[in-house]
């Protein structure tokens, strides 16, 4: 286990090793000044300019350039937004927040509904149930998010108004930000309304984690199903059936885990896709994260946010990979255990 | 009376719209405490036909029999959740590649303790929890395996091959079956290993009476623990008799260029000659000739076999050839 730990944590280094330098290559790539798109102070005049200098190293080498940038991350300062002049850090603090929960929200809806219909298709296989759940997946594949979230919209909240179409939270309720994550926001601040406001904040995620967990989720039926098929299909399965065990009991005590060992595996891969669907769907529920900011940056060609915004989005999807690798060692005794043999 | 008695059972293998006969009418007959032996090369159907008898085979396969009788009942007028009750109550099996049949991501003491009939167990529910480690940790000390609790704990990948085959006898002692069918138990283990795993198998149908069903592709390997042989070919029942009656006066071509080609020590052979052989190899299930399926190899071969034989029985020793050596005898 140890040894699994420190290989993780090696590949986490090194990933965003290559991240950073890849963000810290942007500033030169970038049209302009590298120091302007580095700090993002178009303004800065002579004095401050000199100080910038100082601070980014670049009067020395380009390797000297990088170990500052990289200092200046660690403690937190990613330059100035170039559009709006804010920090980069404080922005993010303002927009990321939603977007986790957001993805995450998106992330449950699509394992709790697409592993068990996929595990469902896979146990009726080749029958009605079975080809109606992969119809189904394959139509939720293939609907672009932007037209889904348009009639969810148009559905939900225009025809049938159950749920708010914009926003993560009426402005009615005025919740003090601390953490940036709503519902933990709303549970911290000592509001009268605050059952309330869960509620809203609650109906106002819905529409954009439905519309952003649609796709993710028909890949989680399908890797479920196939995943489900193997197993059923192993010796194992066969010798607990000679074993004289129901059918259900198979199912749920060799059936699950094993299939669920797969799938775990593959869950931080394409959660890389979700977060790229998830800035899509922000942007046309007017959701307040870091996708949508991301999006304006790079219309307003905001580079020292655009490279921010870069790090702190992947940072944030190669944890999510590396927690969902500790989640399958967790469930694989093939990963855990050394053998101890005769 | 026998223990089990099928006649005519045939496999029926549905891909792509063909309709393949894996298993053609093949008989087998089983007494209480003998341990058979059922022996024929890869390909010739004796796996399905074990799977078929304790029922794992899926929807693709398609049983017939004109009689399959357990302890003189008949099974094909059960209804098929009745039929599977009864046999998986006394009829166990083991398989080859015995670490593939255990669960990867479970422990080797949940796999047993399942097996259990919780029935046996009385009390509150950690009293049975309790019983049941014991019953567990009792039945792998039968099949040799002392250190219990190291070996309840680990995982299959943990273990060696023998060491899960003997697992693999474990749970199937569980249910203390009649009839246990051992599908190539020692396919790809050392001969030490081997020999253990037979011996063990010798031993539990000595103290337990409980009956054998030995599969495997080589004559010679088993024909030392078996009292009965049955040899099959290409899905077609060939000879059946006691091991005696195969071996010294086989009736059938096919018996008789299987046991002519391996060499025993007490046959003289000229050095560097040939092993007696037949020529050609087993049929694959999408071209099986018709009739006797051994025909396009086999020296006797006449008109006549393009009409599939009856099986014959002569003082227990059955034979389906329409040109048979029990003449020359
Ligand atoms: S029936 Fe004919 S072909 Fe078949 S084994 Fe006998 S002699 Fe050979």
């Amino acid at each position: 286990m140890l040894n699994f730990t420190i290989r993780r944590l090696n590949l986490l280094f090194f990933t965003l090793l290559m991240l950073s330098i890849v963000s810290f290559s942007l500033s030169y790539f970038f049209p302009g000044d590298a120091l302007v798109n580095l700090s993002g102070e178009i303004n800065a005049d002579q004095q401050r300019t000199e100080q910038l200098v100082e601070l980014y190293n670049m009067d020395k080498s380009v390797f000297h350039q990088y170990t500052a940038y990289i200092g200046q991350i660690f403690s937190g300062n990613f330059g100035i937004s170039m559009s709006s002049q804010v920090p980069i850090s404080d922005e993010l603090h303002t927009f990321l927040p939603a977007t986790i929960e957001l993805c995450l929200a998106a992330l449950f809806i699509a394992l709790i509904f697409g592993v068990p219909l996929g595990f469902i298709a896979a146990i009726f296989h080749n029958k009605p149930l079975d080809k109606i759940i992969l119809t189904f997946a394959m139509v939720g594949y293939s609907i672009p998010v932007f037209w889904f979230a348009l009639i969810l919209i148009l559905l939900f909240s225009i025809t049938l108004s159950w749920f708010p179409s914009s926003g993560q939270l009426n402005l009615l309720f005025e919740i003090e930000q601390v953490t940036g994550f709503k519902f933990i926001d709303i549970l911290l601040s000592d509001s009268e309304y605050q059952a309330q406001a869960l509620k809203d904040a609650f109906m106002h995620i819905v529409l954009p984690a439905i519309a952003v967990a649609t796709a993710p989720m028909t890949i989680f039926i399908r890797l479920a199903r196939t995943s489900m098929l193997d197993v059923l299909e192993s010796n194992y399965i066969k010798a607990a059936k000679a074993k004289g065990l129901s059918q259900a009991h198979i199912i749920y005590h060799h059936g699950i885990r094993n299939s669920l060992v797969g799938i775990v595996r593959l869950i931080g891969l394409h959660f890389a896709n979700l977060v790229t669907v998830a800035m899509i769907a922000e942007v046309i529920f007017n959701w307040q994260g870091a996708g949508s900011w991301l999006i304006e940056s790079i219309f307003a060609r905001d580079y020292t946010a655009i490279q921010g915004g870069l790090i702190a989005l992947a940072s944030f999807t190669f944890f999510i990979n590396i927690l969902a690798d500790f989640l399958y060692a967790a469930l694989n005794p093939l990963e855990r255990h050394k053998k101890h043999g005769a | 009376m026998n223990l089990l008695d099928i006649k005519n059972l045939s496999i029926e293998l549905t891909s792509h719209g063909e309709n393949i006969l894996a298993v053609d009418r093949v008989s087998l007959a089983l007494k209480d405490g003998e341990i058979r032996g059922l022996v024929g090369e890869s390909g010739s159907g004796k796996s399905i036909l074990a799977q078929a008898i304790i029922g794992v085979l899926d929807d693709k396969w398609h049983v017939t029999a004109d009689r399959f009788h357990w302890q003189g009942v008949d099974l094909l007028r059960l209804p098929l959740e009745e039929r599977k009750q009864i046999i998986t109550k006394d009829v166990a099996m083991i398989f080859q590649e015995p670490m593939s049949c255990l669960d990867p991501t479970n422990s080797i003491g949940e796999q047993i303790e399942e097996a259990l009939d919780g029935s046996k167990f009385s009390g509150y529910f950690w009293q049975k929890a309790q019983q049941r480690k014991e019953a567990a940790a009792k039945l792998l000390h039968k099949v040799g395996i002392k250190q219990h609790d190291t070996c309840a704990k680990s995982y299959p990948h943990q273990l060696t091959n023998a060491l899960c085959q003997r697992v693999m006898i474990a749970i199937a002692l569980a249910k203390q079956p009649k009839l246990l069918i051992a599908d190539e138990p020692t396919a790809s283990m050392e001969a030490t290993n081997q020999a253990q795993i037979f011996k063990l198998l010798e031993s539990l149908n000595k103290l337990k009476n409980m009956s054998i069903l030995l599969i495997s592709h080589e004559l010679e390997k088993i024909s030392h623990w078996t009292d009965y042989l049955t040899v099959m070919y290409s899905g077609q029942f060939v000879e059946a008799g006691t091991t005696e009656q195969i071996f010294n006066t086989p009736f059938h071509p096919y018996t008789k260029a299987l046991i002519a080609s391996t060499p025993r020590a007490s046959t003289n052979l000229i050095k560097k000659s040939l092993l007696h052989t037949l020529p050609g190899s087993i049929p694959s299930l999408q071209h099986l000739p018709i009739g006797c399926r051994l025909g396009p190899r086999c020296p006797n071969a006449q008109k006549k076999c393009v009409i599939a034989p009856q099986v014959e029985s002569f003082q227990g020793h059955q034979v389906s050839c329409h040109f048979s050596h029990r003449k020359e005898y």
